[in-house]
């Protein structure tokens, strides 16, 4: 559910700032011109995620063009044979200008929009490089399919590589970056809220479908800063398509999905509010090493921001550092960030990186590592609208 | 002259120029004669008018050109282009997510017709927003994804204007307006207006929509197709991606593409500079006359002067200071008027720019500090340099108080044979510069100015010999009269030749270009005839001109023929092709029928000979072509990129063709579509079977073609239709003509009426002998009437000179193509009456006024 709102924000976010940064004018920027638009009509009829449906595989991998929103994100943590440690983040996101298919002559017509991010963290370097790319969902420069599974926008791309889409293969670069990524489900698919159905607040309607893998294994090749470095990890995959909106109040929030080394697997959102308190649809999902999912809610965990980092180029003061307390489930970690920069520079900046987890789970000490999503530091939502 | 004029410059560096005291006498002298001094600056003025108007609208045209491109092209360094049918879509995503070449934006262009706002042109650019950002400015505004612009991807219909478009047509957000695309009539629809930031980007969104790509495609019937695709890419990427482009497609440096379409105005564009230096010649005699006259008039000033110690070149510094202070005002005024008159110069070299080669709007034209500098040069250049004789003329005033006007007469008359001498030898300098640099342009105008100048040098001697013959004819006719004006004519040499001299260049400039354009004309109605041989034509009712710009269906085509009534119906396609030697207009025709042997102007074997090679793949070359090209009567060849590859094409014969400047290339539909893709027709030739009314045939393709926006034109009625478009675009010429003829106009009156003036005494002790008012008003209508007619006369032998100039010489060197010079009488009686009347007009005042006077004032009068 929290992840509803991170993605929807997200792509909010980006696209309003995606407007500001066309604005700016590019590298040359003048004074470029302001459009004046004419008034719009009603908003178009999307579909709304108002009860849980059943999934069917490999097609509900692929796009839901009925609902406005969408996007497939995949991180993980890496490393080479020396043991050197990288993070990667590959999203796609999808964006319907109206509901269904086009019935036009042109190919290059599309009622679709996609844009993608890209980001490694190499963290003996400590270096963190993040990219990404518009482009319209047409003519084969973007899109995405269920059977087989796959998702591109230009060379940026997932592939199934297997009937049900448990098997992907990442392929993306960028100057002296890329990734070649072989993904393979380690468990099955959590499916999380009412059996995929994850709200986002009391009201009908405001919900999404969201399914993740949250342990796939990974192995392939990074391209960094122009160095070839063949790397083996642990990814996590989250899909997530809705029409829905953020709540007024939301300024931001804090997305963790954390892989513990005895098997459990953790997904939290807090969404923060203006007056400074959470929303109450806040929670998350913990994966059990068989599989099974509990369903946490705001009141199961507690979170104690332990260290702040600011960033020199947008100014944002993120809280990097965490202690997250699931008291009912013997969970008690601290969360470290691999590198503090992994600030996303893209249309709108946010931070989205690497950690280290440490503490116990079931009681027992337990290490660990996951990614974190950190938005509205950078500026408030809010503000956007 | 040159060694006193050496020695005057030579005196004035010795620091002997005249002081303070001397100039203000000189320029109090200005003042004190407000007629002539205003005379003097508006001929100044009038000259650096036409020359600053020209040059604006030259200018404007330019700008407009280079911002439009930089509109279209944006920060491109490269295109990838395809044949006229374009580049493939796929290929733009071959390039994107295969080659991974992203700094790449796809490209739809294409022209439409606003069939609510007078047919004016508009370009179409369709874009894709998320991929423009690098590339143009005027877009950057462009919000992507947002609130209310999802209709600029879901819309085929929905376009971003810019404001001053917007205003213009009081159009708003959410307007629509209808426009001719191709076949088709369309609603647009406006979605956004854009707000220029500067004036670079108010010009480039002049005439502009902006669509997105897809609705560009489906308004253009384009599907699948880009025009082009814009890249920004270094060097080594630009030569490793021409080796990955697949045949049919290339490569090229967008500074190249800007380049070519440059050059195609530049004959034009140099033609009008030219012509509007001809006004400012005209403007020096209007100078010189006027120095030459306040110079005689204060001869007794200039005496005085030097009794009291100013020395000869003190004296010649005077005046020429005095030349060039009515020439810098005038040189101002100048400017200013030339703007008022570059507003409308711009919109009629527009329009022709729009005929002819490409869509232009410019309706702004802005002066610049190099306009002003100039105008400066020129104006004060112009008046200096035709003051520099009467300086020196004051320079040799002898310092006593009282002296003749004769003794200039007197010298004047003995130059007479000296400038008639010279004026030979200019007039041959000119012929033989037209000869040596057979393929300057620029020597063609010097040539043409050397002539006419040296045709000017004559007219003084042409006087005394006209006037000498008719002095006894016009005594027997008129009488007293009749022989005191030819002797008076003779007797004021130093100004009546200036004043002949002008009129008549400014009448034989208007008899040059009167002829080359009726020739033109005569020749094109020839041509149109038998190149417009079909009973109907179906193009669209565009005000354009001989650009191709519409792409209809080919299925149009059997539609037609499927019309009772109809015997056949032949398809034509022009398009612009690429060649090793650049841009190719390219005529395809449907070859089932023989052109008419008379259009060729050199042929390989009998027409049906070459209509058979040309059915097999060989081509034809219009007349311009063959001569830009430098294609050879036979066996020449021109090699083209085809959708295939490059491909030489045998060349069989050069046909007459006035229809692009450029030149062209003629082939037939089937070799055409064998070498490329493209299938859109640009209009359709109807044959009417045998025995049917035309008009009941074409009645009934016009209820086939309802809603298409297309119209049947009878032949007689394009012919007209093109010869509307032939006029128009000689409308600049013929206003310049007209301003030539203003400004001599003015020359001549002022030259007359001081001339007049100046003779107030010796007509009042005219009148005190005897002479009736009536009498008077005889003698000086017969004296003007006598210079005009004059002017008027010796204007023809020039004026033919200069017309067959400019079509045998000037327009080949410009165009390329073959007139037949054609005379028509009325030309030159128009230019012997305007002569006559300008002259007739200019005496009406100062008679007027001594008739008035009492003869004992007129006689104390000077």
């Amino acid at each position: 559910m929290r992840k509803v709102l991170v993605g929807l924000g997200l792509l909010l976010l980006a696209f309003w700032g995606s407007n500001r940064l066309l604005r700016a004018g590019g590298p040359q920027a003048q004074e470029a011109p302001a459009i004046r638009l004419a008034p719009t009509g009603e908003a178009p009829a999307f579909a709304r995620v108002l009860e849980p449906r059943a999934f069917r595989f490999p097609q509900d991998h692929g796009p839901h063009p009925d609902f406005q929103t969408e996007w497939w994100y995949y991180i993980g943590n890496l490393q080479d044979a020396a043991g050197e440690r990288f993070g990667f983040q590959l999203t796609f996101f999808r964006r319907a200008l109206r509901p269904g298919s086009l019935n036009r002559p042109s190919g290059l017509a599309a009622s679709q929009i996609y844009f993608a991010h890209f980001a490694l963290t190499d963290v003996a370097r400590q270096e963190h490089s993040s990219f990404e790319r518009f482009s319209r969902g047409a003519g084969g420069l973007a899109g995405a399919r269920g059977d087989p599974f796959s998702v591109w926008l230009e060379d940026w791309s997932v592939e199934a590589l297997d009937a049900l889409g448990e098997r992907v293969r990442l392929r993306a670069q960028e100057g002296d970056f890329s990734l070649d990524l072989v993904l393979q489900a380690g468990k099955p698919l959590v499916a999380h809220g009412e059996a995929g159905l994850s709200r986002k607040s009391e009201e009908p309607g405001n919900a999404s479908y969201y399914l993740s893998f949250t342990r796939m294994d990974a192995a392939g090749s990074l391209l960094v800063e122009g160095e070839k470095v063949e790397v083996t990890g642990q990814a996590w995959f989250d899909h997530e398509w809705s029409t829905s909106a953020l709540g007024e109040q939301a300024v931001g929030w804090d997305w963790f999905g954390l892989q513990l080394d005895d098997g459990r697997e953790i997904m939290l959102a807090r969404i923060r509010r203006a007056d400074g308190s959470l929303e109450p649809v806040s929670g998350g999902t913990l994966v059990e090493q068989d599989g099974s999912l509990i369903a946490l809610s705001l009141d199961d965990v507690m979170f104690t921001p332990l260290g702040t980092w600011t960033s020199l180029r947008s100014g944002a003061t993120y809280p990097l550092r965490w202690r997250v307390e699931i008291p009912a489930y013997g969970v008690d970690l601290t969360v470290e960030p691999l590198l503090e920069d992994q600030e996303m520079e893209v249309s709108v900046v946010y931070w989205e990186g690497a950690v280290e987890v440490k503490g116990e789970s079931a009681g027992l000490p337990v290490g660990g590592q996951g990614y974190i999503e950190l938005t509205g530091y950078a500026e408030s939502i809010q503000g956007a609208f | 002259m040159m060694s006193s004029l050496y020695r005057a410059a030579k005196g004035a560096l010795a620091s002997r120029l005249p002081g303070r005291g001397l100039i203000l006498a000189g320029l109090r002298d200005l003042r004190r004669r407000p007629w002539q001094s205003g005379l003097m600056v508006l001929g100044v003025a009038l000259g650096v008018a036409v020359v600053i108007a020209i040059d604006l609208a030259n200018g404007a045209a330019r700008r407009g050109f280079e911002l439009s491109t930089e509109a279209v092209v944006g920060r491109a360094s490269h295109q990838i282009q395809g044949g006229p049918s374009g580049v493939p879509q796929e290929f733009y995503r071959r390039l994107r997510v295969d080659l991974g070449v992203r700094t790449s934006a796809p490209i739809v262009e294409g022209i439409v017709y606003a069939r609510d706002f007078g047919d004016q042109p508009l370009r179409v650019l369709g874009v894709d927003p998320f991929a423009e950002r690098p590339f143009r400015d005027y877009l950057a505004g462009m919000p992507g994804v947002s609130p209310g612009f999802e209709a600029f991807y879901l819309q085929s219909n929905a376009v971003l204007i810019g404001s001053p478009l917007a205003s213009r047509w009081g159009l708003q957000p959410g307007g629509s307006f209808r426009v001719q695309a191709n076949g088709r009539l369309v609603d647009l629809q406006v979605l956004g207006v854009v707000e220029p930031a500067g004036e670079r980007d108010a010009l480039a969104l002049e005439d502009l929509l902006i669509m997105d790509v897809a609705g560009a495609q489906e308004l253009l019937g384009m599907q699948g197709r880009l025009s082009r695709i814009d890249l920004i890419l270094q060097p080594q990427e630009a030569s490793a991606l021409t080796a990955a482009l697949p045949p049919g497609l290339r490569l090229k440096a967008a500074s190249e593409q800007a380049q070519t379409a440059t050059q195609l105005t530049e004959a034009f564009l140099l033609n009008l500079a030219a012509l509007s230096l001809l006004a400012l010649v005209v403007g020096m005699f209007l100078i010189y006359n006027t120095m030459t006259f306040s110079v005689v008039q204060r001869r007794q000033v200039f005496g005085t002067l030097r009794v009291l110690g100013a020395t000869a070149d003190q004296v010649f510094w005077v005046v020429l200071l005095e030349a060039a202070g009515a020439s810098a005002l005038g040189a101002l005024l100048g400017v200013g008027l030339g703007w008022l008159l570059g507003q409308g110069a711009v919109g009629l070299v527009t329009q022709t720019i729009n005929d002819l080669y490409f869509v232009l709007s410019v309706r702004q034209v802005t002066v610049t500090a190099s306009t002003l500098v100039k105008a400066m040069v020129l104006g004060v250049g112009a008046g200096v340099l035709a003051a520099a004789v009467p300086a020196l003329e004051a320079a040799r005033v002898p310092p006593v108080t009282l002296f003749q006007r004769s003794s200039l007469e007197a010298r004047a008359r003995a130059a007479v044979w000296r400038l008639a001498l010279a004026g030979v030898t200019l007039g041959g300098l000119g012929a033989a510069a037209l000869a040596a640099f057979q393929s300057s342009l620029a020597a063609a105008f010097a040539g043409l100015f050397a002539i006419l100048v040296g045709f000017a040098l004559l007219v003084p001697a042409l006087i005394v010999l006209l006037m000498r013959a008719l002095g006894e004819p016009l005594g027997r006719a008129l009488g007293f009269e009749g022989r005191m004006a030819a002797r008076t004519i003779v007797g004021a040499l130093s100004r009546t030749g200036v004043a002949v001299a002008a009129l008549m260049v400014a009448l034989a400039v208007t008899v040059g270009v009167s002829v080359m354009i009726e020739s033109f004309r005569g020749t094109v109605v020839n041509w149109l005839e038998l190149t417009l041989p079909a009973d109907l034509y179906v193009t669209a009712p565009t005000a354009g001109g001989t650009r191709p710009s519409l792409s209809l269906p080919y299925a149009l085509k059997g539609q037609l023929e499927a019309v009772p009534g109809v015997a056949s119906v032949e398809s034509f396609r022009s398009v612009q092709v690429e060649g090793p030697m650049g841009p190719v207009q390219l005529s395809v025709a449907d070859a089932r029928r023989r052109r008419d042997a008379r259009l060729y102007r050199f042929a390989q074997g009998s027409p049906e000979a070459v209509w058979a090679q040309v059915q097999q793949g060989a081509v034809i070359v219009s007349e311009p072509f063959a001569y830009r090209h430098g294609i050879p009567p036979s066996g020449g060849e021109v090699t083209l990129y085809t959708d295939r590859g490059e491909h030489t094409f045998p060349v069989v014969a050069v046909y007459y063709d006035y229809s692009s400047d450029r030149g062209a290339v003629l082939m037939s539909e089937n070799v055409y579509h064998q070498y490329w893709d493209d299938r859109s027709i640009t209009s359709l030739a109807v044959y009417v079977s045998p025995g049917e009314s035309i008009d009941f045939v074409a009645d009934k393709l016009r209820r086939s073609l309802a809603g298409t926006g297309l119209t049947v034109l009878a032949n007689r009625a394009l012919r007209e239709q093109a010869l509307r478009i032939f006029d128009r675009t000689f409308a600049i010429t013929a206003a310049l003509r007209l301003l030539a003829v203003l400004v001599a106009f003015i020359g001549v009156l002022s030259a007359l009426m001081a001339l007049q003036l100046e003779r107030s005494r010796e007509l009042a002790t005219l009148q005190a002998l005897g002479l009736t008012p009536a009498g008077l008003w005889r003698l000086t209508l017969v004296e003007t009437g006598l210079m005009g007619a004059a002017a008027g006369l010796f204007s023809w032998p020039a004026g033919l000179i200069m017309a067959a100039v400019l079509v045998y010489v000037i327009n080949l060197r410009s165009f390329g193509w073959t007139l037949n010079l054609q005379l028509q009488p009325w030309i030159l009686m128009q230019a012997l009456a305007v002569g006559v009347a300008a002259a007739l007009a200019a005496a009406l005042y100062p008679t007027a006024r001594l008739a008035r006077m009492p003869i004992s004032r007129a006689l104390r009068e000077e």
